[in-house]
């Protein structure tokens, strides 16, 4: 019966894959329906998952499921549990997934939806859930040692040091850009900014319930937190009509980034059931509820495609960010397709949860699948959206000026018919009052996200609430972040630290304490706000500086996989680590190159630092910066701009020359070398 | 993608050796209920006050439990005292 099903299944699903990609690939000229995009996703995914990743399973890492995991021998109830499949699956998936596969996509839209897309799919199925995989095996057959550990496990200390230097200095950058999204997302928007604020007061009420009110009442506190925090959405446009209240919550971008930076500074100071927690209860029933309801809404509504299949852009011209598709198009779009920081996931509480060894292939493969199909869902909202409207929200002002009127004129003129009356109505109908240049991709999310559940549930008169459901979906989890990744990094500062000057290693002692934390702020800070401020900087800067270090990321875990294997003397399947890694090497490197020392100062960090410290010498001010002293800040951002990427490019090449090394030795040993826990050892280990 | 739990076996797969997980297999709606809850608690990461009752009750019997509310402190602490993993 099994059998017949699956003879059956499997050529169906590849039947339906098939006539959704040729919807895609022939329908040129006219509108393609969304729904033929999210089909060939999944089917692609179903056989993915069913072939190749059973194939990894099976023949490259001989997954046992009769070998206790580490969950098993350990199992104390806190860290170590053993934990049902799905229910892992659900508790990884609310890990990894963030903000990164809703941003990319929706910037990497402006070469049309076919490149983005085919990215996605072929990155997902070759690297992206192969890494997760892969690195969750290698974890827990490690007894859920983290990734910089394996690092130096099985690469040496030097690797294992660098490998946190990297994550660190990614860490930073992940920051800033993630503020700079919010940043971009609620200038001059009393309404978010009211939605956004009133979550702090929410969570600290629904802390104190928890912790003195009825003491570990967690279900009950997220009960009454989403009532009002959708009370809040509501009041918010009252704020916003308000003519007293509207002007006290409408910032500009560089006061927005000042709150922010305080913000962080105060929020990871505080005990963590105070703020942290339940805020983060809050994103994550948000996150999920808003990722099904797109899903659902995408097939009920099923949208056209408004964006073409390609667009001239991908000749490296485009206004949102330049240069061209190869290598851009591979860093704009990392979370989706294959994403670094998973990594750090998948060697972090997810290993010391598997409860058996055979899960790994659906909790590992499966969690960035359905990754990837919310990436893969970001990009059709974006898509849906008239190409006019998606340029006026995504072009920076220095392009397309700051009057609906001059925004028209340019973006007709690229081809993209539309007329200042739409930009002004689509910004009535969300209840903004400019929608120009918030790039970012979370505003341009939330308004395709407005219009599918708009004419899903609601109308137009609804919009405006769902534009705003949706920008404080992101911006709550993006919140979270800041204070998690604050912490985050404070600990990894003061790790350091301590071995420069111990007692600022203590985690306990307050002064070291409060050094980590302004050290990690300061460094977030500074990018973020310079990112605010400098006219040229911003998303087009931070979020390429972030695509290559992520990506860079993902090479090493990738490396430490590939070591691994040869070193289990599996080099006959290596290639399925292998050809992944190249393919992050070259496009990484390259992009990572060419941000450096492209002649073309819209692409070339230091090209653009020396055309403006050369006009500052001269005494001339270049557009669009006002002053000399901007335009030296400017200089200087660029070079700093170019060490970052320069130390990744570094880093990355160092990783790959250690892991070679590592490679050429374990092939000429007789025997496997990789550092396993033993079948033997691991089947006698005493439960804790 | 691969098969659904079996009904009968969601009490044993959750690992809930709840008093009434056997009520939970003929079907008794609270004790399903309650597995319910435990799944998405577990999903959101949230602390599981019952779930630590019943492994207290299986490993360590007869050693005293943490009150509810010093559970939830422990808990949250150990998740997010450090930042907690999380991605971008």
């Amino acid at each position: 019966m099994n059998k017949l099903v699956s003879v059956l299944l499997w050529p169906a699903i590849a039947v339906i894959g098939a006539f959704a990609f040729a919807a895609l690939a022939l329908g040129r000229g006219e509108s393609v329906n969304s729904v033929w995009l999210v089909t060939a996703a999944l089917s692609v995914y179903f056989i993915a998952y069913r072939f190749y990743s059973k194939f990894i399973a099976d023949k490259v890492l001989r997954v046992d499921a009769s070998r206790p995991t580490p969950a098993v021998r350990h199992n104390d109830g806190l860290d170590y549990v053993p934990t049902n499949k799905w229910v892992l699956y659900g508790h990884h998936f609310a890990a990894i997934a963030g903000a990164g596969p809703l941003v990319g996509p929706v910037l990497a839209a402006q070469m049309g939806f076919l490149p983005g897309t085919l990215w996605i799919l072929v990155g997902v199925v070759i690297a992206g859930a192969v890494q997760d995989f892969i690195v969750l095996f290698v974890s827990v057959r490690r007894d859920g040692k983290s990734l910089g550990e394996m690092i130096k496990m099985e690469l040496g200390p030097i690797p294992g040091s660098l490998a946190l230097v990297g994550v660190l200095a990614i860490m930073i950058i992940i920051l800033a850009v993630l503020a700079l999204v919010v940043v971009k997302a609620l200038t001059g928007s009393p309404w978010g900014l009211f939605t956004i604020f009133a979550t702090i007061p929410i969570a600290l009420l629904m802390g104190c319930y928890m912790r003195f009110i009825r003491p570990g009442r967690v279900g009950e506190a997220s009960a009454f937190g989403v009532v009002l925090l959708l009370v809040s959405i509501f009041l918010g446009r009252v704020v916003a009509e308000d003519p007293t209240w509207a002007p006290l919550f409408t910032l500009s971008g560089p006061q927005l980034a000042w709150a922010l930076i305080l913000y962080g500074a105060v929020a990871a100071s505080l005990p963590v059931w105070l703020m942290l927690a339940p805020r983060d209860y809050l994103s994550t029933f948000l996150k999920i509820g808003t990722i099904v309801a797109l899903a659902l809404g995408i097939y009920y509504v099923a949208p056209l495609l408004a964006m073409p299949a390609t667009t001239r852009f991908i000749d490296g011209t485009g206004p949102v960010f330049s240069g061209k598709l190869f290598p851009f198009l591979f860093i704009t779009i990392a979370c989706g397709a294959v994403s670094g920081f998973h990594s750090l996931i998948s060697s972090g509480t997810t290993p010391k949860m598997i409860e058996n060894e055979s899960h790994m292939r659906f909790i590992g493969f499966g969690g960035m699948l359905a990754e990837s199909f919310v990436a893969v869902m970001a990009l059709t909202a974006a898509c849906v959206l008239d190409p006019g409207i998606y340029f006026a929200m995504n072009a920076p002002a220095a392009v397309i000026g700051t009057t609906a009127e001059s925004a028209a004129q340019v973006i007709s003129n690229w081809g993209f018919t539309i007329t200042p009356e739409m930009i002004n109505q689509t910004a009535r109908d969300i209840g903004e009052t400019s929608i120009l240049s918030r790039a970012g991709g979370a505003p341009t999310l939330a308004v395709g996200m407005a219009q599918i559940l708009g004419q899903a549930l609601g109308g137009k008169s609804m919009e405006a609430f769902w534009y705003h459901f949706a920008i404080l979906f992101e911006a709550l989890f993006i919140l979270t972040a800041v204070d998690a990744g604050t912490r985050v990094g404070r600990f990894m500062i003061q790790d350091m630290l301590g071995h420069v000057y111990k007692p600022l290693g203590n985690t306990e002692y307050l002064p070291a304490n409060l050094l980590g934390t302004g050290l990690c702020v300061g460094l977030w800070g500074y990018f973020l706000y310079q990112g605010v401020v400098d006219p040229l900087g911003g998303i087009n800067t931070l979020w390429q500086l972030f695509g290559v270090g992520n990506q860079m990321l993902a090479g090493i875990a990738l490396l430490l996989c590939t070591s691994v294997l040869v070193k289990m003397k599996r080099q006959r399947y290596v290639w399925v680590t292998l050809l992944p890694t190249a393919w992050l090497l070259i496009t990484t490197l390259t992009a990572g190159v060419q941000k450096i020392f492209d002649s073309d100062p819209k692409i070339g960090f230091l090209a653009l630092a020396r055309k403006f410290s050369d006009a500052a010498a001269q005494g001339t001010v270049l557009a669009p910066a006002k002053s000399i002293a901007e335009m030296q800040r400017v200089a200087f951002n660029n070079y700093l701009d170019a060490v970052v990427c320069g130390f990744f490019v570094v880093l990355v090449v160092a990783m790959c020359i250690f892991a070679v090394k590592i490679c050429l030795q374990a092939l000429k040993a007789a025997n496997p070398t990789a550092q396993e826990i033993p079948p033997l050892a691991a089947a006698q280990g005493s439960p804790a | 993608m691969t098969a659904a739990p079996r009904k009968g076996d969601t009490a044993a797969m959750l690992h809930m050796d709840h008093p009434s997980a056997e009520d939970a297999a003929q079907g008794g709606l609270r004790a399903r209920a309650r597995i319910l809850c435990s799944a998405c608690r577990q999903v959101f990461g949230m602390p599981d006050y019952e779930r630590y009752l019943a492994h207290a009750a299986e490993r360590h019997p007869g050693t005293p439990v943490l009150t509810r509310g010093d559970y939830f402190v422990q808990a949250i602490e150990r998740k997010y005292g450090t930042g907690g993993a999380r991605c971008c």
